[in-house]
């Protein structure tokens, strides 16, 4: 193997590969959550899905190619995992075997922040908060809610086009609507 | 306000804000559970080479030299013999001494 040959080939886990995922956990495992929460608006869905994640980026480690970062390859793999979700609950829908139609909220002390001072009313303002902030990303179409949804956690536009597998053109379009539709929704709050 | 100011207050809305607490109970879930989930890949890993293990085991395993049937007539044949010569007699009698 050349050199140049060593050179190109993706950074591995190496000799600790338990330890090396500890960290990708650590770093990336915000980002993986908020936007599956943001993608299916239920709570719980996104814990699932945030595990479901890491579990098969630790299974496929391997198989990566550093073709793209690794945060936009786990947030392909959670997109990928929030659309099954839809196509599930679409099925069980229609099954008439989920009865809730809108997302199971976070729990009220996943909520409360970690200063003690004030508990009660900060955990009502974001329970508030995050109630009209999903209302107002469920109410947008499958594309606008996933291009917003990685809008929303600092990926730019290249970024968000390669996770969803979009033209950068057509993440700016979906954007522009998302945006305007939010600012709308949202506008007490701006 | 301008549109930048106004479009990172926007994502700053979006963003899901959670305690510590929350994200350390997840972080450990997901740790404790990733590598359990794969150990049925490793296992699977592995199979080929136990295929082989074995193959090779067995043919280095001593043969046995295959038992021959003993060639002496048993003591069913023997009896069935003179079954067989008892009914010689009974074709060689006339009806009406039967």
């Amino acid at each position: 193997m050349t050199d140049r040959e060593k050179q190109s080939r993706p950074v591995k886990a190496g000799e600790d590969p338990e330890g090396a995922f500890a960290l990708l956990v650590g770093e990336h495992q915000r980002l993986v959550y908020a936007v599956a929460l943001r993608l299916t608006g239920d709570a719980t869905a996104a814990e699932d899905i945030t595990q479901e994640t890491f579990i098969a980026a630790w299974r496929h480690l391997g198989d990566f190619r550093g073709e793209s970062s690794l945060k936009t390859w786990l947030l392909r793999i959670a997109a990928n995992k929030a659309r099954s979700w839809w196509r599930w609950k679409k099925v069980r829908s229609w099954l008439s075997l989920d009865a809730r139609q809108d997302g199971e909220g976070p729990a009220l002390q996943d909520l409360l922040p970690d200063d003690p001072k004030g508990r009660p009313e900060e955990a009502a303002r974001a329970a508030e908060l995050e109630r009209r902030v999903q209302g107002a990303i469920n109410a947008l179409p499958p594309r606008q809610r996933e291009v917003a949804a990685l809008r929303a956690q600092g990926l730019g536009i290249a970024e968000t086009a390669a996770a969803l597998g979009m033209a950068e053109g057509t993440v700016k379009a979906h954007w522009f609507e998302a945006r305007r539709k939010l600012e709308a929704a949202l506008g007490d709050y701006l | 306000m301008n549109e930048e100011e106004k479009e990172e207050k926007l994502l700053s809305l979006l963003s899901a804000r959670r305690s510590g607490a929350f994200w350390s109970a997840q972080r450990a879930r997901i740790l404790s559970a990733a590598p359990r989930r794969r150990a049925p890949a490793r296992a699977w890993l592995l199979l080929p080479a136990a295929a082989a293990l074995l193959v090779a085991v067995l043919a280095r395993a001593p043969r046995t030299p295959e038992v021959q049937e003993p060639p002496a007539a048993t003591a069913a044949f023997i009896e069935h013999l003179d079954l067989l010569d008892d009914l010689d007699v009974l074709e060689a009698l006339p009806e009406g001494e039967l």
